[in-house]
C-alpha cells in the first residue's frame, strides 16, 4: 500500500492510533532518544540517530523472568509476572535500527525460542522514516548490506517529501494503521513517486563513510585468531562496553537471580544486557578466562560480527549505525579496524 | 503453548553423598522431579540447576538415561551457586532446566571396544556413558576406564569404580605416591601410555582438566589413534544455555547448545582459545 500523508496531518494521525503505546523520538537536553508519546502533536521526525536503538523497547535493558517464593511445604513457586506488554507502534525508526530487529529476530528464533523477546517483538510495528542525509556522521549502512532507505524490518517506511511524507506499508499491520485513519492519506501521484525516488537516490550519495570490498573480511578473519592486530587495536580500550550497549544487533545477556527476602526466601529471577567487553563475561569459576584481555575481547566483537555471524547467519551483525564509533570514548573506529583487517598482510 | 525455556522444574533433593572432601569438595546429589513436568536425557547431556535466590551453574547428569527414575549431579564445590548447592540437604528444593547440548553419539559406538579416560570430577560426564553402555554389554567390545586424580581422596564415585571393576577393566591412578596405594603413580596421560591401549576398533572418551586433555589427546594421537576416535568435552561459562546469551562460544559454536561434546576432528578446526 502506497499513500501520502501530509506533514500537518501526522499528529493527526497518531491521534487515531491511540489504542496503541507509541514510541517516537523525543529530543533531550543534547541528544534523541525513544520515549513513549504522551502528546501526538508533540511529534517530530527531524530526529537525529537516537543515543539508543529502538532494541531497547523490543529487548529492555532489564527484565524479569520470573519471580519465585519458598511456600509452604518446602516447595518453590516460581511465575511469570503478568504480562505488561501491549500493541507497540514506534515511530520514525531509521533503516539500520530496523535492520538490526531484524538480526536480533535471527538470534532469539533460533533452535530455541525466547518467548520473553517474542510477546513484545510480535506485538511491534515499526514505522520507519527514510535517511534524506545521513543521521549521524559515521552512517555506513551502505557497506553492510543496507541503504538509507531500506526496507527490511519495517511494516511501514515513510519517507520525506516537502511537505508530505510519501507512506509505504509493507505488512497487514501496516495496512491497519494507515486504514485507522483512511481519509487523512491521499493516494500519491506520480509526480509524488519521482521525488520519493529521487530522495532515495541523493540519499545514498550523502553518505560519508564506507568500507570498501568488506566481503574479502570474513574470509580473512577465519585465519587471523592469533595475529597482533587484535593488541594492537585494543591499547586504547578502557573496557567501558559503550560499543556494544548502544549497538542496535548486540544480544548478549546476563541473568541473575535479585532477592527480595533470605527468609521467607523471595525474590526475582531477572535478565540484563551483558557486554563481551567485560573481562567476568567469560571467566569461569575456577578463575580461568579464555578471553583474559582486551585484545581477545576485541577480537571476539569483530569475529562475532563480521565472521561467527556471517557463518551462523549468512549476514553482517553490523548494520552500519556509527553508534560504536560516535561514542566511544577513546576513537575506537570499527570501520578503521575492518579496514586494517582487509588491508592486513598486504 | 510453547516451553519457556527459562523457568526450571521444581525438584526434590533425594540423596548427598560426599565424594571429596576439604575446600574442592565435591557431593553427588540425586534429584527427582516434583511434579510430572520433569525430561530425560542423552548420555553427556547436561542441566541448569538453580539454587533461587542464588543463581543458576550447568552441571552435567551423571547418570545414565537408564537409571530414569532420577537425575545424578556431582558438583564441585567452586563458586556461589555450587557453594549454596553444597549447603543444601535431602528434601530441600531446587530448579533444573535442560537438558542442555549434543550428548555422546553411542549410537555409532555399537560393536566398538569403549576407551574412557577422566581426571578428577571429570569422571561425572564419562560416568553417565559408561552406565549406558555397561547396561548394554552386549551392544559394545571392550569397555575400559583410565581414571585419575591429585590424592585418593580425590577420587569420585569411589565405591561405584570398586563395583564396575567385576564389569570391565579400571586403571585408576593417583599423581604422587601414598601409603597403600596399589595400582598407577603418576599423571592419567602416563597412566594411558603405560595401559597402551589397541585404537583398532575403539573409540577414546576424555574429560578432565584442560591441561590432562590436551596431554591424553596426544597421547593417543601417540598410540595411533585417529582424530574420529577421540571424544572430549568442553566447559565455559553459560547463562542461558540455549545459544542466545552469547558467552559460550568457541568461534562460531556455542558450547551450550551444539556442544559440548566434540570429536578431536571437530574441536582441532576451531579456534583452542576462544
Amino acid at each position: 500500500m502506497e499513500k501520502i500523508l501530509t506533514k500537518k496531518a501526522l499528529p493527526q494521525w497518531l491521534i487515531k492510533l491511540n489504542a496503541y503505546q507509541i514510541y517516537a523520538p523525543v529530543k533531550k537536553e543534547n541528544h534523541w532518544s525513544y520515549e513513549a508519546l504522551d502528546k501526538p502533536e508533540s511529534i517530530r521526525l527531524d530526529h537525529l540517530n537516537t543515543i539508543q536503538s529502538p532494541k531497547m523497547i523490543i529487548f529492555p535493558q532489564r527484565e524479569v523472568f520470573f519471580e519465585f517464593h519458598n511456600a509452604e511445604g518446602n516447595t518453590l513457586v516460581m511465575k511469570e509476572p503478568a504480562s505488561e506488554s501491549s500493541a507497540t507502534v514506534i515511530f520514525g525508526v531509521r533503516p539500520c535500527d530496523a535492520a538490526g530487529v531484524t538480526h536480533q529476530d535471527k538470534v532469539f528464533d533460533g533452535h530455541f525460542k525466547d518467548l520473553y523477546y517474542w510477546k513484545r517483538r510480535n506485538q511491534t510495528i515499526l514505522v520507519g522514516l527514510a535517511c534524506n542525509t545521513p543521521p549521524s556522521p559515521h552512517c555506513f549502512c551502505l557497506s553492510v548490506g543496507g541503504s538509507p532507505h531500506s526496507t527490511a524490518g519495517f511494516d511501514i517506511l515513510m519517507t520525506e517529501l516537502e511537505d508530505s511524507y510519501y507512506v509505504e506499508s509493507f505488512s497487514k499491520k501496516g495496512d491497519t494503521l494507515i486504514s485507522l485513519a483512511g481519509d487523512i492519506f491521499s493516494t500519491p501521484k506520480e509526480n509524488d513517486k519521482k521525488d520519493k525516488e529521487k530522495a532515495h537516490s541523493d540519499s545514498e550519495k550523502k553518505l560519508k563513510r564506507h568500507i570498501k570490498d568488506l566481503e574479502t573480511v570474513p574470509p580473512k578473519l577465519k585465519d587471523m585468531f592469533d595475529s597482533p592486530l587484535w593488541e594492537e587495536e585494543s591499547l586504547s580500550c578502557i573496557q567501558c562496553g559503550i560499543c556494544t550497549y548502544l549497538c542496535p544487533t548486540c544480544h548478549c545477556f546476563d541473568i541473575n537471580d535479585e532477592k527480595d527476602s533470605s527468609s521467607p526466601l523471595s525474590g526475582k529471577r531477572v535478565r540484563t544486557w551483558d557486554n563481551c567487553q567485560f573481562p567476568d563475561f567469560t571467566m569461569h569459576s575456577s578463575g580461568h578466562n579464555p578471553r583474559p584481555d582486551r585484545a581477545s575481547r576485541l577480537r571476539q566483537r569483530i569475529m562475532h560480527k563480521f565472521n561467527y555471524f556471517v557463518t551462523n547467519y549468512k549476514a553482517y551483525q553490523c548494520t552500519g549505525c556509527g553508534r560504536c564509533i560516535d561514542k566511544c570514548p577513546v576513537g575506537i573506529d570499527i570501520i578503521e579496524v575492518l579496514e586494517k583487517v582487509r588491508d592486513y598482510g598486504k | 503453548m510453547e516451553n519457556n525455556h527459562y523457568i526450571p522444574k521444581v525438584a526434590r533433593i533425594i540423596n548427598i553423598k560426599n565424594e571429596v572432601e576439604g575446600a574442592r569438595a565435591i557431593k553427588t546429589f540425586r534429584t527427582q522431579f516434583a511434579g510430572d513436568d520433569g525430561f530425560t536425557h542423552a548420555c553427556g547431556q547436561s542441566a541448569m540447576l538453580s539454587v533461587l535466590g542464588k543463581g543458576e551453574s550447568m552441571i552435567s547428569i551423571s547418570s545414565s538415561p537408564i537409571e530414569a527414575e532420577y537425575l545424578q549431579f556431582s558438583v564441585l564445590k567452586t563458586g556461589r551457586v555450587t557453594s549454596a548447592l553444597h549447603e543444601m540437604k535431602v528434601g530441600d528444593m531446587i530448579g533444573i532446566r535442560g537438558p542442555y547440548g549434543n550428548g555422546f553419539p553411542i549410537d555409532k559406538w555399537t560393536g566398538k571396544n569403549l576407551i574412557f579416560i577422566g581426571g578428577g570430577i571429570g569422571l561425572a560426564p564419562i560416568w553417565s556413558v559408561l552406565q549406558t553402555a555397561l547396561g548394554k554389554k552386549s551392544d559394545y567390545g571392550n569397555l575400559t576406564l583410565i581414571y585419575g586424580s591429585r590424592t585418593s581422596k580425590d577420587l569420585v564415585f569411589k565405591e561405584e569404580l570398586r563395583g564396575i571393576k567385576q564389569e570391565m577393566a579400571v586403571h585408576l591412578s593417583v599423581d604422587n605416591e601414598e601409603d597403600r596405594w596399589e595400582e598407577y603413580v603418576g599423571f592419567v596421560p602416563n597412566n594411558l601410555l603405560d595401559k597402551n591401549p589397541s585404537p583398532e576398533n575403539a573409540v577414546a572418551i576424555t574429560c578432565g582438566p584442560p591441561i590432562m586433555i590436551k596431554f591424553v589427546i596426544k597421547n593417543l594421537q601417540d598410540l595411533g589413534f585417529k582424530d574420529d576416535q577421540i571424544y572430549t568435552t568442553v566447559e565455559n561459562k553459560m547463562k542461558c544455555g540455549i545459544g542466545i546469551c552469547g558467552r559460550c562460544n568457541i568461534g562460531p559454536h556455542y558450547v551450550c547448545k551444539d556442544g559440548p561434546i566434540y570429536s578431536w576432528a571437530e574441536l582441532k578446526k576451531l579456534p583452542q582459545e576462544y
